[in-house]
């Protein structure tokens, strides 16, 4: 892990904090602790993937509780549950809300190390394909109103000729915003426009679009 | 009336419906046999006694079922309370010792990969080391200080007489042998020397005994529910049994008081473990036995002090005549 992966520990005890900060470091994972999910939202935290190792039993607002609010706070980075006091429903709630792992007070170090990983492996993925969808809206949000056009009946299948009636256009100039949008999408068949405009359609409103 | 309010007393429902019957066809036989008066009178006289009489006797039965609904709520009650709060203080108990435990792991692990480094980072290793010795002296503080939790209530001992002990344990599970329809016997000896201990603790151990033998009787017949609370002369002390006839301990009879050992299905394994630090803290020891044909016998001895009663000792030891188990 010699990447720019960070760790982010939430546990209310010091000497918890301390000892997996020095296994952390031991093991070169950056990590950074703290003392309660408030401290934790009102930290500056770096843009890096990361996992979040989360104790249960926290003052103020339980780790539980606390992974399922995440989502509505924007808060995306896997999570490692671990506790003093953890029982099957505790931990299958836990591994169901999507947590990486469920590990129970003193649990061994290979065992947190290799969930971390799992975490931050997750986390790459997903910034990853965030990342690509960022570069695919701004390559979408670069065509001109016509092309957005064409592109949405292309994909639903149609011919050019027919695009050409519906639109009221030659066929050579469908043809040749087809080429252009072909070429700002740099989609390389049809297929490839298929998929990443699939992808995209996940996250664009369609109405704005028609 | 008076007899079958008083019949609630002693009696079972069915008792109690027996005296009302009777009262009814005594009404009925002194109707016939008063020659004497107006037949019309006389008559009206008798079904207004009837009446009262089936009216008593409905209300006294409901009384009675309401009070033994009232009896199995609180016994209910104080059982979850027992639990709940046995089960939460090991909880917390278990957390507060885990944390400074797995901080000490962490830090174990933590210290192996440093030394494991090429090359091996000292200095880092060092700091681990060091907070593995406070951690593990912080969990020993909080053993320590759950030791002094439970010496918070301290034994009172004192000199009395044990009969009274144990009879004195009996009203509270009264109730309960009456609706299990339990027979209840008690042999207790006589001269018995008084004994050293806190009588508190003392009825706490025989209260759980009693409990036991009652759980276990229920699982009986109603024909063979017997519960026998005896008191004798022991080797160097005085012996109390607590002898039932019910579904006995299991084959486990090594085992019985060992902590989180259990033959009821929602039971925690302490009650018995609970009873031998207290009997064994008094200086006396606790053991049981199997029962023939069914059943089982818990008894406990409690020494008595040898200086104080060595004279009666050596003379009570020569005339006892029933045989002693230990």
């Amino acid at each position: 892990m010699q990447d720019d992966s960070i760790v982010f520990v939430i546990d209310d005890e010091q000497a918890i904090r301390e000892a997996l900060d020095s296994l952390f470091r031991s093991a070169g994972v950056r990590a950074m602790s703290f003392a309660s999910v408030a401290d934790f939202l009102g930290s500056e935290r770096p843009d890096a993937p990361a996992c979040l190792v989360l104790d249960v039993r926290l003052p103020g607002l339980n780790g539980l509780d606390f992974h399922g609010e995440m989502d509505e706070l924007g808060i995306r980075v896997p999570v490692v549950f671990i506790t003093a006091h953890g029982d099957v429903p505790m931990s299958v709630r836990a591994m169901r809300a999507g947590a990486v792992d469920f590990l129970i007070k003193p649990f061994q170090d290979q065992e947190l190390l290799d969930a971390v990983r799992v975490g931050f492996a997750r986390d790459r993925l997903r910034r990853a394909s965030l990342a690509a969808m960022a570069t695919l809206k701004e390559r979408y949000e670069s065509l001109t109103m016509r092309e957005k056009e064409i592109l949405w009946l292309v994909v639903a299948g149609q011919q050019n000729k027919q695009i050409a009636a519906r639109l009221g256009l030659s066929v050579i100039t469908v043809k040749l915003h087809r080429g252009q949008l072909m070429r700002k999408m740099q989609a390389r068949s049809l297929i490839d426009l298929v998929r990443k405009t699939d992808i995209l359609s996940r996250t664009i409103d369609r109405g704005a679009i028609h | 009336m008076i007899v079958i309010l008083l019949s609630v007393r002693f009696c079972q429902r069915r008792g109690v419906l027996l005296f009302g019957g009777t009262c009814v066809v005594l009404t009925v036989v002194s109707l016939l046999l008063t020659r004497s008066g107006s037949p019309y009178s006389g008559s009206i006289n008798g079904a207004i006694s009837i009446a009262a009489i089936a009216a008593t006797t409905y209300l006294v039965l409901k009384i009675e079922s309401a009070q033994a609904a009232t009896y199995a709520a609180r016994a209910q009650l104080a059982h979850i309370a027992r639990v709940t709060t046995l089960g939460e203080l090991t909880a917390s108990i278990a957390h507060e010792v885990n944390q400074p435990l797995t901080a000490v792991v962490t830090n174990g692990n933590a210290g192996l990969r440093w030394l494991a480094a090429a090359p091996p980072n000292i200095a880092e290793a060092k700091q681990v080391i060091g907070r593995i010795v406070n951690e593990a002296k912080r969990a020993s503080e909080i053993i320590g200080r759950v030791r002094h939790l439970a010496r918070r209530a301290p034994a009172a001992p004192d000199w009395f007489d044990i009969n009274e002990t144990v009879l004195a344990t009996i009203p509270p599970v009264q109730n309960q042998l009456k609706a299990d329809r339990i027979l209840l016997q008690t042999e207790l000896g006589t001269d018995l020397p008084a004994v050293h201990c806190d009588q508190v603790q003392l009825q706490q151990v025989l209260l759980n005994l009693l409990v036991n033998a009652i759980e276990s009787l229920a699982k009986v017949g109603y024909e063979c529910r017997e519960l026998r609370l005896a008191t004798s002369r022991g080797r160097g002390g005085v012996v109390v049994a607590v002898r039932d006839t019910g579904a006995g301990l299991g084959a486990e009879l090594d085992q019985v008081f060992n902590a989180f050992y259990t033959t009821k299905p929602d039971g925690l394994g302490m009650g018995l473990s609970i009873a031998r630090s207290i009997i064994e803290a008094h200086g006396g020891r606790i053991w049981a036995e199997v029962n023939a044909p069914r059943g089982a016998t818990i008894q406990f001895l409690l020494p008595v002090s040898p200086k104080r009663y060595s004279s009666v000792l050596e003379k009570q030891d020569v005339v006892e005549s029933r045989p002693q188990s230990s």
